[in-house]
């Protein structure tokens, strides 16, 4: 048994990759990008489908990336350049998926059905709809924006929310959707502290003389230089943390919002008027991946993120055969642990496709 | 027609009459104790109303109409209907038969209360007059429909659906007992006057059953053991009813006519509360009403579980079940009793004593206004700022001037204080309230929010101050064409919110305003049936992901009609469904109205 496994997993020398093996990759964000990239590299015919019309997921349409800044568009740049030899499908979905042998056939949106050995998901997150705060007032008050419109001006410049008053203070709240049993999602959106201190910095480049106020319920700050920007942020940049939750934001009647707080470390309420408030909208899972999990057979944990097989061994395996995960299909990730993810899932699909 | 046993006596009465002795003087000490446990001007209200003609009249009707033939019952399922209407109707049918006949043939006799009961075994030749087998028939016929409703409540109990129930309640030990000895009195009773009747006659039952049975029994032996039987199942069935479930047959009958006076729960044991408990007759319709009833570790836990931990006094359940609760009044609605299961919840939860009492000494808010219409958004509607935007907007549409009570933080108007049974804590809220709203000159004050709306209506002495509900209000300006706007082809469901409908009794003017906007469908269950959203604030321990299932319930009865919108008249209903509602949007009623408005405008 041991001498067989032996042959069929861990076979001495380098083993001739069969070239016409495909992987089917869904999700063209950076967690699909780079597997695919990887997969090239190790000599596999891959397919990159996704939804939208774009390449590149939420990162293409963020600014700068934490904690040094880079530009978020350099990265994608980066993937893309890397994928030269793979078919990337765009505004493609799956519309059914059959296991056929040992491989899948799958019927894409566009009419052809393909065969694949492997499939990788890495299909992504949702962005929290903001609205569904209502108390917040996203979507009633002109004041109120999310974390993701706000990159957009960064990027673009052209959000009248923004550019039409005179940005004297603003306000960022943290936890918004996440870490909510209320809004249905109790888990932690990981990455929107450390956005949160990074847009704040940004927001005192643009509007110096702008008093800029965070409400948290908790700073977790665990990756590499994160406590340096917060410590830089409050330092260097005079900004300033309130650890409670934002209760109900209110309209005055000079066009800026009243927001009322909780300040748990002095004990008492605060009620600070503010001429922007951005709400850190939380990573959820996809409300569209069901039926496609349903299709593959894959489960879905309790938090509506997809089911690994293991959560600490086998995070980028699946329960069924052939189908891997990478990204944060499976939970809040950042973008190194994403990437990291995508090369970990790679190599586990070549291990894979060279056992069968 | 003669007498067939000298001495109108035999010793098998004795169990009949031992129970009977019994449960009528359980019953008259428990009426006395119940009437002596209410407050003074309660007892003194309630004797009156039983000598004031109009409530008299009311009262034998409502006893006729509801503990007799169960008219409640028939407009929730005919066959659940028909089954108890058969067998409390027949019951008081063969009584009051058995009577006649006694006053009728032997008027001698009428002072032995068993007589007319076991009238058969005492008598012989009973039908030789036309008199006479006119009533065997009456009484054989009555028989036959109480034998068709035992059989019925058979049935029922292996196929609860036929009955309209999905769920019907799990019996103690003493309410088997109770139910098997009921089922037993009658298919006895046949038997005993079917083995009788060769000698005190009978009529369409009984004669050919005896044909029947003297086919193959020669001896007249077993004339004695069924009238035994009889009365022997008599005799234990009224035993054990002050202990079952069968105890709601007396008490409603006073239940009746206290309610009529206008008594309410004001204690969570004595008086009227012990009699609302005892009036449940355990039938179990509030399970399938409860919206907790979606999840099966709720079950236990709606109002015939309470009415029973309340007779039997476990007070872990009861605190549990009185806690649980989202008060949202559908057991009320569905009861056949109108047992009022959050009254006495509410009244169980004042019982606990809290630390510290809230003081609002220092609170003092101003209204600065001079308007004749008063708007108090309340916290609901500061959480969905939408609803106070989109009411703000038509009102100003209308040319209604108004002044908001609460534009920057308010008091609250005491209902959730209310509804956690803290009354003292909400009187002093209330009071606060009061002198702001008479201090500010208004004549109207406008509520968005119904758990608001009820308690400023019921709980505050507002005199010369009209309180309304927006939708209500905004149906008016619309009839008095001071709003204006186009019919559309958008497709609505109307969601009832809890205190709303049921609470304050409005469903038709959000359902106009609705029809006047675009096409008004309906949920399945609606009205006073409406499922709560499960944000309710009633319950004290149902915690969020408890609640979900509840919540998606609710939802999917409203998004089944596949209308465009889901729309309410309440903030908290709209925040709840919000947040489960992926592909209807949910809105309140102020919101359609604005977006009517403001097409009407666009569109002129």
């Amino acid at each position: 048994m041991a001498k067989k496994l032996r042959k069929k997993y861990i076979s001495s020398g380098p083993m001739p990759v069969p070239k016409w093996e495909n992987v089917l990759v869904v999700g063209a964000g950076i967690a699909g990008l780079e597997a695919a990239s990887q997969l090239l590299s190790l000599g596999y015919k891959v397919t990159l489908i996704d939804k939208a019309s774009y390449a590149g997921g939420h990162v293409a349409s963020w600014h700068k990336l934490f904690p040094d800044r880079t530009d978020a568009s350099s990265v994608i740049t980066g993937l893309l350049s890397s994928i030269a030899g793979a078919t990337l499908l765009l505004s493609t979905e799956i519309l059914s998926v059959h296991r056929l042998g040992e491989g899948f056939a799958v019927v894409l949106s566009g009419g052809e059905t393909l065969y694949f050995k492997a499939i990788l998901l890495a299909t992504g997150f949702s962005l929290f709809p903001a609205e569904k705060k209502e108390e917040y007032g996203y979507g009633v008050y002109n004041q109120v924006i999310t974390n993701s419109d706000l990159e957009q001006w960064f990027n673009e410049g052209n959000d009248p929310r923004i550019n039409d008053r005179k940005i004297s203070s603003v306000g960022f709240v943290h936890c918004v959707g996440s870490r909510d049993i209320k809004a249905g999602n109790p888990q932690c959106s990981k990455v929107c502290c450390i956005t949160a201190v990074k847009q704040a910095i940004e927001i005192k480049q643009h509007f110096p003389d702008a008093e800029v106020w965070c409400f948290y319920m908790d700073l977790r700050l665990f990756g590499k230089k994160y406590e340096d920007f917060y410590i830089s942020a409050q330092k260097d940049y005079g900004i300033h943390f309130i650890r409670g939750r934002v209760s109900e934001v209110s309209e005055a009647i000079d066009g800026e919002v009243i927001v009322k707080a909780e300040d748990t470390l002095n004990g008492r309420p605060v009620k600070i008027k503010l001429s922007l408030l951005v709400l850190m909208a939380g990573i959820i899972s996809r409300n569209d991946i069901q039926p496609l999990a349903e299709d593959l057979s894959v489960m879905m944990d309790s938090d509506g993120f997809l089911l690994s097989r293991d959560n600490i061994t086998g995070i980028t395996r699946s329960q069924r055969p052939g189908i891997f995960y990478a990204g944060t299909c499976t939970g809040p990730k950042t973008i190194p642990e994403s990437l990291a993810e995508a090369r970990s899932a790679a190599i586990d699909i070549h291990n894979y496709l060279r056992g069968l | 027609m003669t007498e067939r046993i000298p001495g109108a006596f035999h010793p098998f009465v004795i169990p009949f009459l031992a129970g009977m002795l019994f449960v009528l003087g359980y019953c008259l000490v428990g009426m006395v104790r119940v009437t002596l446990e209410l407050p003074r001007e309660d007892r003194r209200r309630f004797l009156l109303s039983l000598i004031t003609p109009r409530t008299l009249w009311k009262n034998i009707k409502d006893i006729f109409l509801n503990c007799l033939i169960h008219v409640n019952l028939w407009k929730r399922n005919k066959n659940l209907g028909f089954m108890h209407s058969s067998i409390a109707f027949g019951w008081f049918m063969i009584i009051l038969l058995g009577h006649i006949e006694v006053a009728l043939f032997l008027p001698h006799r009428i002072r032995f209360f068993y007589y007319p009961i076991f009238f058969n075994f005492f008598v012989a030749e009973a039908d030789a007059t036309i008199k006479g087998s006119v009533m065997m028939f009456l009484m054989d016929f009555f028989l036959l429909i109480i034998l068709i409703g035992i059989a019925m409540a058979m049935v029922k109990r292996i196929r609860s659906r036929w009955f309209g129930m999905r769920r019907t309640t799990r019996l103690s030990l003493l309410d088997s007992i109770g139910l098997y000895s009921l089922w037993a009195i009658f298919p006895l009773r046949l038997l005993a006057e079917s083995f009788t009747a060769h000698i005190s006659g009978g009529s369409f039952l009984t004669i050919p059953m005896n044909w029947l049975f003297h086919q193959f029994l020669t001896t007249e032996y077993h004339i004695l053991p069924t009238w035994w039987a009889y009365s022997i199942a008599l005799g234990v069935f009224m035993c054990v009813l002050p202990f079952t479930r069968y105890m709601h047959i007396p008490a409603e009958m006073l239940l009746i006519p206290m309610r009529n006076a206008g008594i309410r729960v004001r204690h969570p044991r004595k008086g009227f509360a012990k009699l609302e408990y005892y009036s449940c007759p355990g039938c179990g319709v509030c399970i399938d009403a409860c919206p907790m009833s979606v999840k099966k570790e709720n079950l236990k836990d709606c109002t015939v579980y309470l009415n029973r931990q309340l007779r039997r006094g476990n007070e872990r359940r009861i605190a549990e079940i009185s806690d649980k609760c989202l008060l949202c009044g559908k057991c009320t609605a569905v009861c056949q009793v109108g047992v009022e299961g959050p009254e006495l919840r509410v009244a169980q939860r004042e019982r606990r004593r809290y630390a510290i009492d809230p003081d609002y000494s220092t609170v003092r808010p101003e209204v600065k206004g001079g308007s004749k219409v008063l708007y108090f958004a309340g916290c609901m509607t500061h959480l969905t700022p939408s609803v106070k935007s989109a009411l703000s907007s038509v009102l100003e549409t209308a040319g209604v001037e108004f002044s908001t009570m609460d534009p920057d933080g308010g008091i609250c108007c005491g209902r959730p204080l209310m509804m956690a049974g803290r009354k003292e804590a909400a009187d002093a809220l209330i009071e606060k309230n009061r002198e702001l709203i008479l201090g500010s000159g208004c004549d109207t004050l406008l509520l968005s929010c119904p758990i608001c709306y009820r308690v400023f209506r019921d709980s505050y002495d507002l005199p010369g101050i009209r309180v309304v509900h927006h939708s209500v209000y905004m149906d008016e300006l619309l009839r008095e064409g001071r709003l204006k706007i186009n019919r559309g082809y958008e497709c609505y469901v109307y969601h009832d919110p809890c205190e709303l409908g049921r609470g304050c009794g409005i469903y038709d003017q959000p359902r106009h305003l609705l029809a006047s906007a675009g096409e008004l469908v309906e949920a399945k269950k609606n009205r006073a049936e409406s499922i709560c959203c499960g944000g309710s604030l009633g319950s004290l321990s149902l915690s969020f992901e408890k609640r979900r299932d509840i919540t998606l319930a609710s939802l999917r009865n409203l998004t089944d009609t596949e209308a465009d919108a889901v729309v309410t008249a309440c903030p908290l209903c709209k925040s709840t469904y919000g947040r489960y509602s992926d592909d209807t949007p949910v809105m309140d009623i102020a919101e359609v109205m604005q977006h009517k408005i403001l097409l009407y405008e666009n569109h002129e």
